[in-house]
This record gives C-alpha cells, structure tokens and sequence, in this order.
C-alpha cells in the first residue's frame, strides 16, 4: 500500500493536510510532469463567450465603403456560391446592410471600434484583435460545440476539461474549470446552451466544468440542508469517515480511502464556495469598475467580478457564456442593450486584473461561435435590419496572458464577407490558447476508441503573430 | 503509485512473446497511424499490418526505433510517441523466436477450449501467478451483491434471513433463479442497454425539443423480461420492419436506430444530418455488435484496422435508406413513425376497433333497405332544408357576404387550430380578384405567424406558418379558380405536419397540389382572431357563403358531399344526379327522415368511427427504421463531409469480417451479425455481461475488439463464453446464470496490500468484485430500502426531484416541472432524460450522457457524488422515510432499532465498534435537536412524503441522520 493511503488508514481523514488530500486525487498529467511542456506565459484563461454571434460589421470590422451600397445585392463575385442557412437560402434577394453605427480609431493602436462599445474602446491598446477568425460550422448548435471541443459533434472532451485534464489545478478546493452562464437582454428568446458544452467526453468526468449557478446553490448540493448547521455536518463527516475506516481496515480497498477523502474535500468546498461568492470585502471602487449590474447574480458583470475572484484563487479554465447575441432581425432594438450588458463589466474585468497584477498571466478571451452576414435578412429599411450565420469571417479579441496588445491580426473584404490575410481557424485559436498555457497542442492526447485523440484533431497552427 | 497492469504479462524474457498479445499492440499504436491500412496517408510506401509488409523489414523495425540518431528514429521524435525499453524488447524477443505472425485475434472465430469452465480457466492463470481464488463472500454480502447485479434492486431483510437459514444444496441456485424470473431484471438489464441505443426523451440539438421513444424502451424491458434470444432481440430492433409480415412489437423494435440525436435547427442544413444519422447508426451498430470503432473510417481508411473508408461507406449504405428528413420536426416524433399502444392501450384499441367494423358492417348490410327507403321516401318528401355534413363541426357562417377588397369580418378567438390537429376549412367563393385572403387566423403581414386560406393568382394557396421559409408549410392548386362564379374550396389536414396530409377538394372533387414549402417544425397557432376575407395584407373581393370549420379531417366523400353546388330540394326534384349528390341525398334522408331503426345504425357508424379515431390520436408514437422503395444512393464522402461525395458504393459488409458475403438489405446484415461465422458477436456481448458483473471486461476495451483494443485478461475465456452463448441458442439468462453461478463471481471482495499491489484492478480474479454501483442502482437502492420505491413496469419517463432553475438557466425558456406522487418515487431508467440537461443526479454518479453509444462503464469518486448523497433532497427523504422504518419496525431499543437500519440498507448487523459510533453520533443528533426541535421541523421538511407523526420530531430527526450516515456508507454504494 502506497504512503499516502497508509498515513490516512492511520490518522484518519480530519487530520489529513489539504495538501495530502491534494495528492490523494489529483491524477492528471501535470502530477505526472507532462506539462506544462514549456514556460507558460499564462496560467489561466477567462473566456468571455458571447454566445449567439456578435455583429463584426456592427462592433469591430468597419466597412466604410459600405454606406454607398445600402440595398444593393451583395454580388456574386464576393459570395462565390457559399453555402447559407436554410433560414436564408431561400431568400429572393440578399440585399447590402451596411451598420448604422458610428466607428472611431482609438488608443494608440488606432483599433477602430463602434460607439455600442464605449468602455472597451477605451482599452483597445490591451486588446489582440483577430479579425480572419473562420469556422466550419453553420448553425449555432455545431459551431459553439465546435468552439467548446474543437468537432462538431457532441461527445469530444472541451477546451477547458482538456486543460484541467493536462494541467490540473492550483486550488484544491476548487474544480479546476468552472463556467458561468448569463441572459443578455439583447435577444431574449436567444439559443439555449448545453451541460455538454463543458463536459469532458471520453476524458474521466472529474474534469468537467462546474456550472457556478445563480439560482439556488452555487454547486448543486453545496448547501447544508435547512435544519443542519456546520458543526452538525462535521460530526457526520467525521463520524462517517470513522465507519469507512473500519471497512477499508477490514477490505483494504483504497477506493474505500478516496472515499473518505473526497468527503473532507466536499465539507471544505462546501466552506470555500460562500467564501468566493462573498463580496463583502470588495471596495467600492472595485464594484464600480464593472458597472451597475455587478450587485445582481446571474448578469455578466457579476460574474465578471467572481472570474477575477476565481482567477485569484488559481482556477484554470473560467468560462462565461452571455446568451442574446442572435440578431436575425431588429438588431437596431437589440444590439445596444447586449453590447450595455457586456461592455463596461467586461473592460472593468481587464482593468481589474490589471491593477491586481492579474492580467500577465490571465488569458482573456472574447468572442462568439461564428459572425454575421453583410447582408440582410428579412426585410432591409433605413433604420431595420438583420443579419443571418456567417462562418466565413469573424472578430475575436485576446488579451493578456502572452498575447501582444494593442495589434490587429488578420483582415477581411469590403464586405467583411471573405478573409484576405491572415486567416485563422478554430483550431489555430485553440493551439495559441493552449501553446499560451505551456502545451503543446499535438502533445495533449487521451486514447480513447483505440485514437489518440486531441483538441486540435488534427489540425492547429499557433498564431505566432499575436504573441507578445 | 499504480502499478500498470501490462506489467503483469510483459516479463518478456520469462514468456515467450505472442504477437497479438504482446507485439501487434506495440505496432499499431506506434507505427499503423503511417504505415498501416490507410492507403492514402501511408508513408514510404512501407506497411507493417501486414505480414507481408512486415516481415521484409523486421531488422529494420528495430535498427530504426532504438536509432540514435534524431532523423532516423522512428517513430518520428516530434511525434513524442517513442517505444518503451520493454517493448523494444519485445520485439527483439519476437523476432528471435522468428516471429510468428497472426490474423488479429478477434477476427478469428471463438473455439471452445475442452472441458473449461469458467472458474477452471481463472485459477489456471491465478495457478501461473502463484495465487488462488478467495474463500467464498459472506452468505448476506452475496446475496446483496447478486441481486442488486441482476435485478438492480436489495432483497428484503425478510429474504435474506431465509436466505441465511437456508443451509440445503441448492440454496444460492435457487435465489438466482428467482432474480432472473423477477420482472426487477428486465429493467435492470435495459439501463445499459439505454445507455448502448442512446435513448433520451429529447432531441438533443439545440432547443433540444422533446421526443416520444419510450415504447421502445418497454419493449427493451419486456424482451429483457422474457429472455428473448438475443439473436432475435438483434434481429429486430436492426431489421423488424424487414421481417416477413412483421408483428407491431417488431417494428417498434427497430426504434434502436431512431434514437440517436436529431436537428430541428432553423437553419439546418438537411443534408448533412442525413449523413449525421446515417453515420451514427453505423457506429452504434459496430460498437454495440462488433466492438468495433468502424467510424474511424469516415473520414479516411482506419489507421488501425483493415477496414477502408469504403467499406465504411458500403456499412452506411445499409443505414441511409429512411423515408426521413435531415431537419426533423423540433418538436415531437418525425417520420416515419408508427402508432405504438401499450398492452393497456392496444386491448382498448382492439374493443374500439371491433366495435367500429363491427357497426360498419352492420351498415353496409343494411344498405339494400337504405336505398329502398330512400326511394320510397322521395316519392313522398314534403318540403326539405338544406342539408351540409355536421360532423365535428366546429364553427359556420352560413350567409352570402360581400367583400370589396376593404372590409373583412372579425370572429375573435374561434378555431385555435394547429400542428396535432386534424381539420377541415371550406367554403363557398366567388372571387372578383384572383389574389384575396379567405380564411385565416394570422395577422395583417404578410407571412406571419398562422393558418389561412388564400387566393393567389388565381390559385387556391394554404399556409400553415410559424416563421417563414424555414417553420412553414405552403401548398397551392395546379388549377385557378374562375373569376365572377362560385366555386367550393375545401381543405383538409390529417395533423401529420407533413405538406403530404392536406388534401384540396375543389366543388367537391380533390385538386392536385404543389407543394411550395414543407418544412414545419412546431405549432403555429397565433392570438390573432378568425377572419374572414383578410389575413396576410390580402382581403377579399368578390363573395364568400357557407364558410366552415370543421374539427377533422372530412372524408374525400364528406367533402364530395359539402362540395355539391344543389340544394337538397334542387337534387331531390332532379332524376339526373351526379354520385356525390346521391350520397348527399341519402346522408340528408339518414340523418333526418329516416325511421329510427336505421338512423341508430348510421350515426352508430360515425360514432364508432369517431370514437377510434379518437382514442388512435391519443396513441403514443415511436420512431422506426422503414425502407424508401428506391434506394438512395450512397458514397464515399470525401473527408466525411456531407458535401463532398466521391465513387458510389454499394451495401456491402467489411471483407476482412466476411470475405465474399453477399449482403444486400438490413436483415441480411442483422442476420449475420447473429450468425456463426461473425467471430464478434458473442465475444462483444458477454464480454459486456462480464463488464457488468466484475466490473470490468475481459477486454477492458469493450468497445473496441480491433488491434487498438486490449488484449483479454483470459482469451480462452471469453471464447468458451461466447461459443457456449452461442450454442445456448443466444441464452441471456442462462449466460448470466452461468457467470454468477461461477466460485470467480462468489469470492469474497477483501484484499491485501500484496495483492492489491499485484493486481490493483483485479484483472485476475483473486478477489471478488468490489466497486460503487451504477448511478440508477445507488438511487432506487435509497428509494427500496427506505420503503419509497413504487413499482410499475414501463409507461412515459418520469420527472423526480431535481434542483429548480437547470433548464431555465440554459434555455431561457421552460424549467422542468417536476412530478408529485408517486413519479417521484419510480426506478431511475425513468427518469426524463434531457440531452442538453441530462439528471444531475445520474451524471454526477457517472451515467453515460446519451448522445451517442456508449458500452464502457465509466466510475469515479469525486467529492460531488458526496455533497450529493449528503444534501439532495431525494435522499434526504429516503434517510427520513428509512428512519421511520426503523423506529417503526425495530422494535423498542436503540440496538435493535440500529440493527433494523442495518438489515434494512446492508443485510447485515453492526459490529460492536460500528453500533458505538452510531449510538454516540445518534445521541449528539438527539441533543442538538431536542435543544433545537425547529431545526428538527426543517430538518424533516425536504421530500414531499408526509412526516411520519408517530415519534416526537427531535427523535425523528435524530434517526434521520443517522439514516443519512447508513445511505452514506462506502458499504451501501459499494458493490461488495
């Protein structure tokens, strides 16, 4: 029997270190010395997902030349027969809808960026602006599946499980992937999102993502039951601990002894979960930074607040999804109030890490699972329009965490239609993420189905370009 | 801190090397991926699969991977895939003994070893080890362990002490025996099976709509139930529609391969869910039957196995021929389906079908004296009014109106019709414009929202519309209508969703349409109200009379009927009559003029008819396999993408499985897969029994057979297993009696530090089995032994307790509702499954997530599943209601009321030192709550059972707790 479990047959789980618990459960491949393969310049990543597909032509990637041709076909010598929606496929015209957004250079860097982006515009010279981002997918449920797994499909490991998998955690109290979800007030009626999306596939489910929820407990089942206060949860813990090890004593089953350990480690996660949700000692000029809303649970800039606070407390991967970035139709109405949620909390979050010496080694990351076409669905006015799937072209930004700040990487046509520089896949981005965090993309594999699977499938170049 | 397990048949310089066992494992998955079957990514022309590849190079093999120099080394360094020391041993090893080559195990058919048992060939590799099997478990931790394996379930403390007392031979037969016949096995034996099929209750694509498949999963249960072999049980869920005259049962049987994921996405794209469905029932098929991952070959030949991306392309072709659409219906069961009553339900069927051929025989009798009597009767009539259908009418507007283009006529919220429904909407026009609305329930935009009936052009269009071009369904007449004359428009609509059941019947007579858009995907009833003359921006110019809406689809003859442009009166003076005015004349003299005797014959008739038609909507649905009459082409895509097909291929098995085999139809393949010359088969099946029983499979890899896959622990084992399977007539019972009837599986499950140091996953078998309990069986263990648990057999998917908000907060939309009564308290294999959401309290004791196959059982011990079995409500009531039993059944003392609890949840008593600790931990609990009695109150509050108010609630809430710790125990979630 190996020391660890032998020091927990004989002293029993409470005076057991959380470090030894550590040990106890930790298997991944960073305990193993696998990675990081090299020097990581990021140690963990926020990913801001803004699910639904954020307007390019509306936030980032001005087309000036456009205003001339409001109304007019898009020519076919920029669609070249690409393939479109079912929703738009049929339609008789694909008339030109230029934004009706007013565009500015900013910061040194002279990023230029719509006025629905007041707050961000002010820190473009720390933002990485991918504008050649493409996908394969076409629809909402393929694409953010292939973001989150990097394949269409529902069942491979995500992103984020694939780095808890290879990297482990730096807090042993907490999941080493957490995601929180929020409802833009854009699109109300906007798509649904999956458990799937940050689940861990083929890899062993310890590495799923936990959904930090807000409604109810925060962790399923945190929560003491009403009628059970903590003293009363440490004598079960304790006493339970005493029974099991009379059974590990007499069975010698080691599962036995994970169990008991994973008991402590649930009563100190149950301890340290109301610790991270509570934002008493945050000053006031902290909260201002992310805005009005950062006091209601469940908006994007509380959980702007609480991903700093998890990145403080060495989670991994932490992942936000704002839902209401689907604008087929009456973006003009739509638009201004998703950008209002996400804007400020999400400036307010680089300032924030910024200031606490975060940043350098925080990946953010911003974007949505495909863009938007230049063209309108439904019916074009002067101050009405909406704009269907686009795969072809779409803006991402980084920042922090290795990236080189204040460039823009990649460009696309007068119609924000087609890449012309520089274009970068799904699987580039996710090789850059993780060749960010000290992996190499082609080394992270798990054999599963007799297939050294990956990320990156087989695919993925690091985009040397955006790193500093 | 693990030693691997290889390490225990890799002492290479002891055994002499087997090259399936020890080197093609070494090949493949360090150099098949560049020079192995697949042809068009293999390098230097060199392949080493093959023996014939091979062998020329075999000195070459070694010099190149011990190589030191960097661009010689194989596998290449940056691949970072170099062999181990002890594998390039090995291959020294192998190739000195002049290396043997073999055809990959598996595709080798099973023999039979002579005179093996299982328990023979197990301590023959314990023997050549240097161990021994165990002493045999406890009676009670045996009795535990095989009833809750085969039935999911405890037995009571009532049958363990029989059990117990029972010393006479025959004894642990007997209980087996009984297991297997309880109806408590075929649900246990269906949860894997759902987890291999991929059944849910929902969609699993975006908005993730819910679909009807639980039909089929009774039927699973049934034929679980009443062992059906499982040769047929293959044959039919793969190929039951092909069957010669096949039953009900057979056909819904073939849901297996209609329960993978399907799209209703706005937007889809159709064709490429095609491919999609087609795909994953390939994959399930050969994970499932084969053990094989033939969707490796999808996009390229496999890099591992020999089976190309053609044969993978001819496998599809058995799978892509449905009458189906890559876009389903986001709501609800898509085509082709078939009506699928349970044993309830298909014997009221069968009264209410007999009742209604019965009456119509009944009428047709009487049809010589009908046509007497009508002729008698026209001699004679008096005055008469008009006379239209009434059946299922739901609403009319019998006058002539005028419409001038302008005005339209408001009926507010009438007629609520959609999707489900089955409807009639007709009336008279006589248009003056050849573009106008006639009847509608949609608002004044065009394409919104709604149902209506319009002129366009002259042509007669219906819209059934929820969002245009791509949640709509658009039809309209080849003919146009004359300008300035009356004409009778009537259209009906069988509630199929499909452009297929509207019917147009123009003056009676039906009208050929063309379909413009088919593509419905949920409801479209709207607030706007019923109009007539306006709807869509069109109104009305001309005159519109006898509008009418009817609640069913009319018969071709009803509308021929309502279509007649005579009045009775007229038809009556005339002798010259076309048929449908005859019939009018008749129906009009039955319903009204007719003597007694024969109207109760004629309405009886509707009635039956109604009555049937009826109760058969209400009937569940299951999605089947079903054949186009052409078969669709198939071919290689390029890549695996939808897009992008290559040569056409024919349906063909893998030759390398069945070299010459000409299979052309699904039965064929089904046919095959249970015969005798597929090696696969029987090996992957009880190999996957094996899995259930020991906790892993014999091939660990039970998904995978090929040469990626591990090698069994005991190959003469499962073979002996398999062709004894096979011999037994395909048994399941007999196969899983055999297994446990087995010394192996009665071992006791201790271990000692030697020889969990040795065999860490007991490989071997020196050990009983000992691991946590699947998801389900944990819960409805809780939900037994507290006395909860309510037992029905089969019926739709239930909604137990599950923490609010989950669906809400990722769909914005509907949260789950969950049940009250006793849906709360039914097995877990009931429990509605949401793909997007699946239970949290499944997955978080590692259930399969049910969007594709899944045969592997996967376990870990995460401090969730504790906060789970600590907080959720669901077993806070069951310690609640097992604290009740207690008290209530263990007499009067703590002890005996303890050992209550213990019989209850373990069939054991305490020890000593056991009962010390809980007595202590239930006096603390007594304290606290008798100091405290609200937090007793609150503490006995979660659950929707009533408290029992026998006992004082500190009391109660003691025992509670100390339940909680029983349901708690590694022993209790442990397979022991």
């Amino acid at each position: 029997m190996n020391p660890t479990r032998r020091y927990l047959f004989s002293r029993g789980a409470h005076g057991l270190g959380i470090a030894a618990l550590g040990s106890l459960l930790q298997k991944d491949l960073a305990a193993e010395g696998t990675f990081p393969n090299f020097t990581p310049k990021a140690k963990r990543v926020i990913y801001l997902f803004q699910s639904g597909a954020p307007s390019q032509h509306d936030l980032f990637d001005w087309k000036p030349k456009l205003a001339k041709l409001q109304g007019q076909e898009l020519p076919d010598s920029v669609r070249q027969g690409q393939r479109l929606t079912g929703m738009t496929a049929t339609q008789a015209s694909f008339p030109i809808a230029p934004t009706i957004y007013d565009f500015q250079q900013h910061g040194q860097s002279g990023a230029w960026m719509s006025n629905l982006l007041p707050h961000l515009a002010k820190r473009t010279d720390q933002l990485t602006f991918i504008k050649s981002m493409h996908t394969e997918a076409i629809n909402h449920d393929p694409a953010i599946t292939f973001f989150q797994t990097g394949f269409q499909l529902a069942g491979r490991p995500s992103i984020g499980s694939w780095l808890a998998y290879g990297l482990g955690s730096d807090n042993k109290d907490l999941p080493a992937f957490v995601v929180m979800v929020s409802q833009g007030t854009g699109n109300l009626a906007d798509q649904p999102l999956y458990d799937r999306l940050w689940g861990s596939g083929f890899l062993p489910t310890r590495y799923q993502g936990v959904k930090f929820r807000s409604i109810g407990d925060p962790v399923l089942h945190i929560q003491d039951p009403a009628g059970l206060d903590r003293p009363g949860r440490r004598r079960f813990v304790d006493d339970l601990a005493k029974l099991n090890e009379m059974k590990l004593e007499e069975y010698g089953d080691p599962e036995i002894g994970t169990r008991i350990a994973q008991y402590e480690m649930a009563y100190r996660m149950q301890a340290s979960v109301p610790d991270l949700l509570d934002l008493k000692k945050e000053s006031a000029a902290t909260l201002a930074l992310y805005g009005p809303e950062v006091s209601k649970p469940g908006t994007f800039a509380y959980n702007c607040l609480l991903a700093r606070r998890l990145a403080e407390r060495g989670v991994r991967f932490i992942q936000l999804f704002h839902r209401g970035w689907d604008q087929h139709n009456t973006l003009p109405k739509q638009l201004p109030n998703q950008c209002r949620d996400v804007d400020q909390p999400s400036a307010g979050l680089l300032e924030d890490l910024q200031q606490r010496g975060l940043l350098d080694d925080t990946l953010v990351v911003w974007g949505g699972e495909f863009g938007r076409t230049v063209y309108c669905q439904g019916k074009l006015t002067a101050d009405n329009y909406g704009r269907d799937h686009h795969p072809r072209c779409f803006t991402m930004w980084l920042a922090g965490g290795g990236t080189k700040p204040g460039i823009t990487h990649g460009a696309t046509d007068d119609f924000s239609y087609n890449i012309t520089a520089d274009p970068v896949h799904v699987h580039d981005l996710h090789a850059t993420i993780l060749h960010l965090l000290g992996v190499d993309h082609k080394q992270l594999t798990f054999k599963y189905q007799g297939r050294h699977f990956r990320l990156t499938d087989v695919h993925g170049e690091v985009v040397k370009a955006v790193l500093s | 801190m693990r030693i691997h397990f290889a390490a225990l048949w890799l002492p290479a310089l002891t055994l002499a090397a087997d090259f399936n066992r020890d080197i093609r494992p070494i090949l493949s998955d360090r150099c098949f991926s560049c020079h192995g079957p697949d042809e068009a990514n293999r390098k230097a022309n060199l392949r080493l699969d093959t023996e014939a590849g091979a062998r020329p190079v075999l000195a070459k093999i070694v010099e190149r991977v011990t190589s030191e120099k960097k661009g010689l080394r194989m596998p290449p360094v940056s691949t970072g895939a170099a062999l181990t020391a002890g594998q390039v041993d090995s291959l020294k090893q192998w190739i000195a003994d002049g290396a043997p080559w073999q055809k990959h195990w598996s595709f080798l058919p099973p023999a039979k070893p002579v005179g093996w048992s299982i328990d023979a060939l197990v301590q023959a590799r314990l023997q050549r080890e240097g161990l021994s099997l165990s002493p045999p478990a406890p009676k009670a931790t045996l009795l535990r362990r095989v009833s809750l394996d085969l039935t999911g379930l405890p037995p009571t403390p009532e049958e363990a002490e029989a059990f117990l007392r029972d010393d006479s031979p025959g004894a642990y037969e007997r209980v087996v025996d009984r297991l297997l016949a309880s109806r408590r096995y075929g649900e246990r034996m269906a949860i894997r099976w759902l987890d291999a099929a991929r059944y849910a209750d929902t969609n699993g694509y975006q908005t993730d709509a819910e679909r009807s498949m639980w039909r089929w999963r009774d039927w699973v249960i049934e034929a679980f139930n009443k062992n059906m072999p499982f040769n047929q049980f293959t044959i039919e869920q793969l190929a039951g529609d092909l069957l010669p005259n096949p039953t009900r049962d057979q056909i819904i049987a073939t849901g297996f391969n209609r329960n993978h994921r399907a799209n209703g996405e706005g937007g889809s794209i159709g064709e490429e869910f095609l491919v999609e469905y087609a795909i994953d029932r390939v994959e399930a098929t050969s994970t499932v039957w084969l053990g094989l991952t033939l969707g490796c070959a999808r996009c390229h030949d496999h890099k591992y196995d020999p089976f190309t991306q053609r044969e993978f392309y001819s496998m599809f072709a058995f799978f892509n021929n449905l009458p189906e659409k890559g876009k389903v219906f986001k709501y609800g069961n898509s085509p082709p389906l078939i009506q699928a009553p349970t044993r309830e339900q298909e014997s009221r069927w069968a009264v209410l079908t007999a009742a209604a051929e019965s009456a119509e025989r009944k009428f047709q009798a009487l049809r010589p004296e009908v046509t007497r009597s009508v002729a008698a009767w026209e001699k004679n009539a008096g005055p008469v009014s008009d006379w239209v259908p009434k059946r299922k009418l739901l609403w009319e507007q019998g006058q002539p109106q005028s419409f001038d283009g302008k005005r339209a006529q408001e009926f507010g919220d009438i007629a609520p019709l959609g999707y489900y429904d089955q409807f009639t909407l007709a009336a008279w026009v006589k248009p003056q414009s050849p573009d106008g609305a006639i009847l509608t329930r949609t608002s004044d935009k065009e394409e919104e929202a709604g149902y209506g009936v319009y002129l366009k052009q002259g042509k007669v269009q219906v819209n059934f519309i929820l969002r245009w071009l791509d949640d709509c369904l658009r039809v309209e007449s080849a003919q146009t209508l004359p300008l300035g004359e009356w004409s009778h428009v009537a259209v009906t609509y069988d509630g199929s969703r499909e452009a297929k059941g509207i019917r147009l019947y123009v003056d009676g007579q039906e009208a050929k349409l063309n379909v413009v858009v088919d593509d419905l995907n949920q409801d479209f009833a709207t607030k706007d109200p019923l109009r007539l003359g306006a709807g869509s921006g069109l109104r009305f110019t001309g005159e519109i009379s006898g509008a009418r809406i009817y609640r069913d689809a009319l018969t071709p003859d009803e509308a021929g009927v309502l279509g007649t442009p005579r009045k009775l009166s007229d038809i009556l003076a005339s002798t010259n009559r076309s048929p449908a005015e005859a019939r009018k004349l008749e129906w009009a003299f039955l319903d009204s003029y007719a003597p007694t005797g024969l109207q109760t014959v004629w309405r009886e008739y509707w009635r039956t008819r109604d009555e049937w038609r009826e109760y058969s909507a209400t009937l569940p649905t299951v999605m089947i396999m079903q054949e186009r009459p052409e078969i669709r082409e198939a071919h290689i895509l390029r890549r695996g993408a939808y897009d992008q097909p290559g040569d056409r291929v024919s349906r063909a098995l893998p030759q390398v499985l069945a070299p010459g085999a000409q299979t052309t139809n699904r039965l064929q393949l089904a046919q095959w897969l249970v015969g005798r010359q597929n090696p696969l088969t029987a090996r992957v099946t009880v190999n996957r029994f094996w899995q259930m029983l020991f906790g892993t499979g014999i091939v660990k890899t039970v998904e995978d057979f090929g040469s990626q896959g591990e090698w069994p622990t005991h190959p003469e084992l499962l073979d002996g297993l398999a062709v004894e399977f096979m011999d037994s007539g395909w048994n399941v019972k007999q196969m899983l009696k055999t297994m446990v009837m087995s010394r192996t599986y009665q071992q006791s499950s201790r271990v000692t530090p030697d020889l969990l140091a040795r065999d860490p996953e007991n490989r071997l078998y020196a050990r009983g089995p000992r691991f946590r309990w699947p998801a389900e069986v944990v819960r409805d263990q809780a939900l037994e032994v507290s006395g909860l648990l309510v037992e029905k057999l089969g019926g739709p998917s239930v909604k137990p307790y599950q923490p609010e908000g989950l669906w809400a907060e990722l769909s914005g939309g509907v949260d789950y509702s969950r049940d009250k009564g006793e849906n709360l308290y039914r097995r877990s294999l009931y429990t509605y499954w949401k793909r997007a959401v699946p239970p949290p309290g499944m997955m978080t004791f590692d259930a399969a997530g049910r969007e594709a196959c899944v045969v592997r059982e996967n376990r870990t011990n995460t401090p969730l599943q504790a906060l789970a079995l600590m907080n959720d409500e669901a077993y806070l009531e069951a310690a609640r209601k097992l604290a009740e039993r207690m008290l209530g059944e263990g007499g009067s003392t703590e002890e005996s009321r303890l050992q209550r609890g213990f019989a209850l949840a373990l069939l054991r008593a305490p020890a000593a030192r056991e009962s010390n600790v809980l007595l202590a931990s239930l006096h603390h609990y007594r304290d606290r709550y008798e100091t405290d009695p609200a937090a007793a109150t609150k503490l006995l509050a979660h659950g929707d059972s009533p408290v029992g108010s026998k006992w004082k609630q500190p009391e109660l809430a003691a025992w509670t707790m100390l339940a909680s710790l029983l349901l708690n125990l590694d022993e209790t979630v442990t397979k022991e």
